[in-house]
């Protein structure tokens, strides 16, 4: 061992490097990341949590004064019925976009398998250039077309005679709203997990599938006990990511409802984007972001331990 | 392999008994391609609308664009937009800017992020969960939540409107991801490979620079491709941070087309589609190694 | 050597007490020639036409060669966001604009420099327009100068009032009266408004509250009082409730942003609407030029026949920031701004309303109308917790309760009154 430490300059070729060496490399190799995140995130997380526990508002905020008031934004955001809600919301919210969004990327990436070159080639890029387009281009769009009377999906369906969307104004009923809101955050999602879906997909062996074939199963029965654990690993950190994407949705209620939404669109991360910077009470607004992040971790306790074994296994 | 083809001679026996439904087979067969086919097709068009819809509104002149009815198809065509959008001052800057800024960061977190996931991936060590959980932890916080603390930390040592400073907080974002998916791809390759390579005579880390990455080249594209769509589509962050007009990135520039009484359309959509085309070009560029490399990342956690 | 240092601080001193000295008087006096430095200003899109900004800062630079000038023009998404960071960090913007409902509120932080005291420097400072000016003034001391104004006028189709036989009336009855007689001519046109009004429009509500003498908010001892549940107040509100549900198609719970867009498609008669808004009608890229000969505007009329009513003033305001290391360059630079000569540029080239009523006979052709405008207005309640009011949506989500029959107007006004009062004296 101390042989190893001491030479190892010499040795050009060592086999074996010393168990020490070995033991502190997986730390030097962690360094960088460790001091790109800390050096620029433990600040402002830091200072997140402690203008949580404080009254800070405008003044304070120029004066880089604040007063110091312990757990009182925390109970009065927790006895705040709003918050309530917008919890509710944002839950029921991401509940639907993450199930949609898995779920139709997986039989788009079904699909893709099954259909002829030419056609796969289209799909890809159509969903490449999805990706590829700003959000806050596509929100825009998307407002438009949602328009109560310069929207293009108002005239469609009044002309497939749907019913008559003449003039009608898809957020005055918010269940309605919040349907829109689905459509557009799990149209910006499905191009990257359709893509690692698929590319996940291209990995199972084909032979397995066709020996189930042979043993009797079904198109379902070959997905379900084949494919599917096999992408297990994959359907995972997809769902995980989606989970703290979607909770963590801004850009598209706020454009959608042009940059005022009303309480009854609150997502959380709106909320404490509205009392930080709407009504300058940024102790209350980091408040709310941190509770956010509270949540988020529990609701995705289990992916991530799940994820964790699975990094384990290898 | 002998399980596939055992499984062809299955079927090949059976279409021989069932001679008489052969045709019906195939014609089936055919049916049910061309069903996959059209699906396809729809949830091309389905998915392209809105794109669709951005980049004829940029061709159109602007009477043609707010319409009670639609216009399906740019007629008359018109390049005024493209025109005005490239006429604004600092358009070059801006996109000299986003260039700089996204290059930078991106070598920056290729680098940093391939060494961490070479440690997580291939070295058990005490704190590595603790980093892994913080790693995903990070990504659950708002970035709108971390403006002011940003804002103030970067004033503190003179880096607002300054390129560094955004490259900074960019890196700092994009990071955990990317540590995340890296570490995926170098779990793909058999550490054997590298052994047999120190047993050659390398180096361990000269066996990694010589084996592991060349063959972890298709993650660190897949990789790239992320940052990159992160870093160049940002706004709230280059917005506050960056004030000199000559400092500033595309979005920004992007924004200066929503006047006060709402967007000019015609030619936010010829922005807008000249922004995303370094994208696009960036991605057909590298898309090739895309498809497997996603994936082998994540296969194997 | 034991005596040198001292002898050096004792020189240097005088010096620097000396070189203080100078500079004290080379501010005071003319001699700007010595001023150094670098000023930047924030100014928001749209809001002065480059070659205004060019001529201005020609203009400051003979008088102050040395010092540089950056003019950085920022965007309206998110504005209120960067303006926090910026006036929380340590080196603000030495000149700010302003929306003026945003100034009680960062006066009242401490972001802006108290020029009470400068007030005199600044040309036509005893006529600038009142609105203005309260919009500037907390606890009776100076914030800002007043930069430019806006007032709304009704725009109107030329054309369609010939043919359906009306003129542009002279009361709100009238008002009622003309519009029906548009809706009839028009009444095979599913899309048809003869007043075009989103439900959300607050700003072109407040005359009609205003003009039967209610307000939004009183001010008594030092406390607020929302009073929009007064009975003027309430029957202003069911005056225009009346107008927009007889005259408009508009989308109850919308926003007037695109409502230009809709004049320009040429389904619609009247809109309530600020003078430059013309200029967006007829933008070829955005508008219909052809619509040139066609448009004309009179003001809101009052209840009471042949007079108007009082409109809100919009505008904005510029500052300077508190922590400014270049606050005398600062007002010296808003001061050739607002001066004589390129006040007057920004309203002949610029086409907005001056914040002077020496000049409001400048206004030609159809401007006309919104500059008189601007000399019957009034302004928003003038509390730091103002723009509170605003985030909180609470007059929008008012009318839009109003129009789409959700809440009747007693209660709806009710509602928002308390509302008010709750947030103005500084609750949530």
């Amino acid at each position: 061992m101390g042989v190893a430490i001491t030479t190892p300059d010499l040795e050009p070729a060592p086999t074996r490097p010393g168990p020490l060496r070995t033991r502190l490399l997986p730390y030097g190799l962690v360094t960088p990341s460790v001091a790109v995140i800390g050096g620029i995130l433990a600040f402002p997380l830091g200072m997140l949590v402690w203008l949580s526990l404080q009254h800070y508002g405008l003044r304070e905020l120029i004066a880089h004064q604040g007063e110091w008031v312990w757990l009182d934004n925390y109970r009065a955001i927790l006895v705040d019925p709003l918050f309530r809600q917008v919890i509710f919301r944002s839950l029921a919210f991401t509940f639907a976009c993450v199930v949609l969004t898995v779920v139709l990327s997986t039989l788009i990436a079904l699909l893709l398998q099954r259909v002829r070159r030419a056609v796969r080639v289209i799909v890809m890029s159509a969903l490449v250039f999805v990706w590829a387009t700003p959000v806050i281009v596509t929100v825009d769009i998307w407002q438009w077309m949602f328009d109560y009377e310069f929207g293009v999906i108002n005239y469609l369906l009044t002309q497939l005679h749907v019913g008559n969307f003449i003039h009608h104004n898809w957020f005055d009923n918010p269940l309605q709203g919040w349907g829109v809101l689905v459509v557009v955050a799990v149209w910006g999602a499905i191009p990257f997990v359709t893509i690692t879906v698929f590319a996940g997909l291209l990995q199972v062996p084909g032979e397995l599938l066709d020996a189930a074939q042979v043993d009797g199963a079904g198109g379902w029965q070959r997905f379900r006990f084949v494919t599917a654990p096999m992408l297990k690993p994959i359907f995972l950190i997809a769902t995980c990511l989606s989970t703290i994407w979607d909770f963590g949705i801004f850009n598209q209620p706020y454009v959608l409802l042009n940059q005022r939404p009303s309480s009854d669109y609150y997502t959380i991360a709106i909320y404490s984007y509205r009392e930080s910077f709407g009504v300058s009470q940024y102790g209350l607004g980091a408040t709310i972001a941190v509770l956010m992040v509270i949540v988020l971790v529990v609701v995705t306790f289990l992916y991530v331990r799940e994820t964790l074994k699975v990094a384990e296994i290898q | 392999m002998i399980a596939r083809e055992a499984a062809r001679g299955v079927q090949a026996g059976r279409g021989r008994a069932e001679t008489q439904t052969l045709t019906s087979v195939r014609a089936g067969r055919h049916l049910r391609q061309l069903a996959f086919d059209v699906t396809g097709i729809a949830v091309a068009v389905v998915m392209l609308f809105p794109i669709y819809w951005m980049v004829i509104t940029a061709f159109k002149p602007g009477r043609d664009i707010l319409t009670l009815e639609p216009k399906w198809f740019p007629a008359p065509f018109t390049l005024d937009n493209f025109k005005d959008a490239i006429a604004r001052p600092y358009f070059l800057e801006d996109v000299r800017n986003s260039l700089v800024i996204v290059g930078v960061m991106l070598v920056l977190a290729l680098l940093i992020s391939f060494l961490a996931a070479v440690a997580t991936a291939r070295f058990g060590f005490r704190g590595r969960n603790a980093f892994l959980v913080m790693i995903i932890g990070v990504q659950m916080v708002p970035l709108n939540a971390l403006i002011i603390p940003l804002y103030l930390m970067l004033d503190g040592v003179g880096q607002t409107d300054a390129l560094p400073g955004v490259i900074a907080v960019y890196l700092a974002v994009v990071l955990p991801f990317m540590i995340w998916t890296l570490r995926g791809f170098v779990a793909n390759i058999p550490a054997e490979l590298e052994e047999s390579a120190m047993i050659d005579g390398c180096t361990r880390v000269g066996a990694f620079f010589r084996i592991t990455f060349p063959l972890v080249g298709p993650g660190l594209v897949a990789t790239a491709i992320f940052g990159f769509i992160q870093a160049w589509n940002e706004y709230i962050i280059a917005y506050v941070l960056l004030s000199s007009p000559g400092n500033q990135t595309l979005t920004v520039w992007l924004a200066s087309f929503t006047t006060n009484h709402g967007p000019e359309w015609g030619p936010l959509m010829a922005a807008a589609t000249l922004t995303g085309l370094p994208v696009v070009a960036f991605f057909l560029l590298l898309q090739r190694y895309l498809a497997g490399g996603l994936t082998a990342g994540a296969v194997k956690g | 050597m034991r005596f040198r240092k001292p002898w050096v601080t004792v020189v240097s001193v005088a010096v620097a007490i000396i070189a203080a000295a100078c500079g004290g008087t080379s501010s005071d006096n003319n001699n700007s020639a010595n001023q150094t430095g670098t000023l930047t200003v924030w100014l928001m899109n749209g809001s002065a036409p480059q070659t205004v900004i060019d001529q201005v800062n020609a203009d400051f630079k003979t008088k102050y060669p040395n010092v540089t000038v950056k003019v950085e023009i920022q965007q309206w998404g998110d504005i209120g966001t960067k303006l926090d960071t910026a006036f929380g960090g340590s080196t603000p913007p030495d000149v700010v604009e302003l929306g003026n409902t945003l100034v009680a509120k960062y006066a009242a932080a401490g972001a802006l420099e108290d020029i009470t005291g400068k007030k005199a420097n600044f040309d036509n400072s005893s006529t600038w327009l009142q609105s203005l000016t309260d919009s500037c003034t907390q606890s009776s001391k100076l914030y800002c100068v007043p930069y430019y104004a806006g007032s709304r006028a009704i725009i109107y189709r030329k054309d369609f009032f010939a043919s359906a036989g009306v003129t542009p009336p002279d009361s709100m009855d009238g008002l009622l009266t003309a519009g029906q007689k548009l809706m009839t001519a028009h009444r095979s046109d599913a899309s048809f408004s003869a007043l075009y009004y989103p439900g959300k429009y607050w700003y072109a509500a407040l005359p009609f509250v205003w003009d039967f003498g209610g307000d939004i908010a009183t001010q008594s001892g030092g406390k607020w009082q929302g009073s929009l549940s007064s009975s003027q107040a309430q029957q202003g509100l069911t005056t225009l409730n009346t107008l927009v549900s007889s005259l408009s198609r508009a989308d109850k719970n919308g926003d007037e942003a695109k409502q230009d867009a809709a004049f320009a498609q040429g389904h619609v008669a009247m809109i309530i609407a600020n003078g430059w808004e013309v200029g967006v009608i007829l933008d070829p890229k955005a508008g219909n030029p052809a619509l040139k000969d066609q448009l004309g505007a009179f003001p809101i009329p009052s209840h009471t026949s042949g007079q108007t009513a009082p409109v809100f003033l919009g505008g904005s305001d510029l500052g300077v920031a508190a922590r400014s290391k270049h606050q005398d360059l600062a007002n010296a630079w808003i001061a050739t701004l607002t001066g004589n000569k390129h006040m007057a540029d920004m309203a002949t080239v610029g086409g907005v309303i001056p914040n002077t009523t020496s000049m409001l006979n400048l206004g030609t052709g159809i401007n006309t109308t919104f500059y008189n405008a601007a000399k019957n207005s009034k302004f928003v309640p003038n509390s730091q917790n103002w723009a509170s009011v605003e985030n909180a949506n609470v007059l929008p989500d008012m009318l839009v309760k109003i129009f789409t029959k959700q809440q009747n107007i007693a209660d709806a006004t009710k509602a928002a009154s308390d509302r008010i009062t709750t947030i103005l004296n500084g609750g949530g």
